[in-house]
């Protein structure tokens, strides 16, 4: 049985829509199924049921003790937000210079930045740990946003290049002669201008700083524990506690869908730092 | 003040800070790994003890030898399988519409996810009592019915490549569909003109012109295959047995379970050599597209 050409087209464009509608599936189901084991009672979880009556009991628990989910929440959040405090405004000026002058040891240190990220984390965590101890500020909260800031400020250095870039130089050039100084011509013209690059930049390190795992796991133990390495205390003697783990795994993943769809646009060109456009 | 001066004093607080914590840790690591250091019985460090560290991790260690198979069958997998699949849900998605911006939209969640709360799910989804996606397999494959994913060493190790895949489908496929995009429209046109079927347009004029994205992409997923920790520690922690062991795994176990401190450091120096080869063809294409 021959098609004729628009059967064959009509076929294809069904084939094309079940294959997306299957894609998409693949990649929500798991999200979907432990969100909703976090509304599963203890019960539920166990067999497989997709219709069950929700509850919210499994997030009372976990904010009560012995979890105490709060503290590591108040932990992930302290720590990723001083840490984005302290990288952005730095990343910005470093962005500025390289975007708009040619400076000795551009390339290298250009290599220098790009590569640091690149490194493994064990690599960068060893000598952290063993000053730490010393130090005496190992399971700090100002311990991790040091280490933190090994990832998120080459990484917001690479972003906010990127957007400024992409300013045209035009107006900066005629304000400069025109008499304004270099700090005038930043803060009037290329801050508001770059400004939601700025912010891109600042939810993507958010999110980079929240979502670390080996540094939190290596150099914290109890009191400055984040929320991912808190995922561990809901392994039981009797097994894996699901329906609490999912709950805390809700914590930690719907604020980020929340940022990460903010800056959706912007989400391939700062993940590859530019360098696919 | 003179742009002269403005300009190095700008990137100044930068690169002290990439530098005091980045550079500064990376030497201290090259340096330990030169030294012997077992934590647990010494406060102070070692002698220096030459290449020891590293000739034990290479010829006395079967462990570091499965720990490097491991990682380069892990990379070889991950990295292959999300580029093909990512490149074929590109191709679907590439074309704009509600549907396709809808599910371009929902790709975006599994990115931002924890990758340590991505082992957890699927430990969770492979789960032998009530995992969902142990459910479907064993219907669909009867014999897999009753076996335990993650209690069997191939299998495990097939959830860790699954979890993997699963986790960078989503980033890769929206770079190859901002490649597509880019694509100059008249060359596929053209060739369908010449009479070219759908299968022939796509190898033979749109593929070589995506060579230089393509290139990128392997480029990144192979060194965060190569790094990979957070979803192996919480989905298998690296068993059962060794079988799903990486090379970071293994030097985190060396490192804060033994205590081995200088053994740990060569064991990720070793890890950093691939990545310094694939940095510099990284920075190669960026420099040249920049």
């Amino acid at each position: 049985m021959a098609l004729t050409n628009k059967q064959r087209k009509r076929l294809y464009g069904a084939l094309h829509v079940a294959l997306i509608l299957i894609t998409a599936a693949v990649m929500m189901v798991p999200i979907l199924w432990i969100s909703m084991a976090a509304f599963k009672t203890h019960v539920d979880v166990y067999q497989l049921k997709v219709v069950f009556t929700p509850t919210l009991e499994n997030f009372e628990t976990v904010f009560q003790s012995p979890y105490d989910l709060h503290h590591k929440l108040f932990n992930s959040t302290i720590v990723a937000f001083v840490t984005v405090l302290i990288a952005i405004p730095l990343a910005t000026m470093a962005a500025y210079s390289f975007s708009r002058f040619r400076l000795f040891g551009e390339r290298i240190m250009f290599v220098m930045i790009l590569a640091t990220q690149f490194v493994p984390a064990v690599v960068i965590v060893l000598p952290f740990f063993i000053m730490f101890r010393q130090l005496g500020i190992l399971d700090t909260r100002i311990g991790l946003i040091i280490v933190n800031l090994s990832i998120v400020m080459p990484f917001a250095v690479w972003m906010i290049k990127g957007f400024i870039d992409g300013i045209p130089i035009d107006t900066e050039e005629s304000a400069l002669v025109d008499g304004s100084t270099r700090f005038q011509v930043i803060r009037n013209i290329v801050l508001p201008m770059a400004a939601p690059g700025i912010v891109t930049a600042a939810i993507f390190c958010f999110i980079i700083a929240w979502n670390d795992f080996l540094f939190a796991l290596i150099l914290t133990t109890n009191k400055a524990v984040t929320l991912p390495v808190g995922l561990a205390l809901f392994k039981a003697e009797e097994g894996d506690l699901w329906n609490l783990l999912a709950a805390a795994g809700i914590i930690i993943m719907v604020p980020m869908f929340v940022l990460a769809l903010l800056i959706q646009k912007h989400f391939v060109q700062g993940m590859t730092m530019g360098a696919v456009r | 003040m003179r742009d002269r001066h403005l300009k190095y004093l700008l990137v100044l607080p930068a690169v002290v800070v990439v530098f005091a914590t980045a550079i500064w840790p990376l030497i201290q690591s090259l340096i330990l790994s030169f030294r012997t250091w077992k934590l647990s019985k010494s406060h102070v460090p070692g002698p220096f003890i030459g290449w020891e560290n590293y000739s034990w991790a290479l010829l006395e260690e079967p462990d570091f030898w499965n720990a490097t198979v491991v990682t380069t069958v892990y990379t070889v997998l991950t990295v292959g399988c999300t580029t093909l699949i990512a490149l074929g849900i590109a191709l679907l998605l590439a074309p704009g519409g509600r549907l396709r911006l809808t599910v371009r939209t929902l790709l975006i969640l599994p990115f931002a996810m924890s990758p340590a709360l991505v082992g957890v799910s699927f430990r969770f989804m492979f789960n032998p009592e009530f995992g969902l996606f142990d459910a479907f397999f064993g219907l669909l494959i009867p014999p897999l019915a009753e076996v335990s994913w993650l209690a069997d060493p191939t299998l495990a190790f097939a959830v860790c490549v699954m979890a993997d895949i699963w986790g960078w489908i989503p980033f890769i496929t929206l770079v190859l569909i901002g490649g597509i995009a880019a694509l100059p429209k008249e060359t596929v046109e053209a060739a369908y003109v010449d009479g070219a079927s759908g299968f022939e347009a796509f190898r033979d004029v749109m593929l070589p012109q995506l060579a230089p994205v393509l290139a990128i992409v392997i480029i990144l997923k192979s060194i965060f295959s190569i790094k990979t920790f957070d979803q192996i520690y919480m989905l298998t922690n690296g068993g059962p047995g060794t079988a799903t062991q990486t090379l970071a795994h293994y030097a985190y176990f060396n490192g804060f379970k033994y205590y081995d401190m200088g053994f740990a450091a060569s064991v990720a120096w070793i890890m950093v050599l691939p990545m310094i080869v694939l940095t510099y063809f990284y920075t190669r294409y960026v420099f040249r597209r920049g």
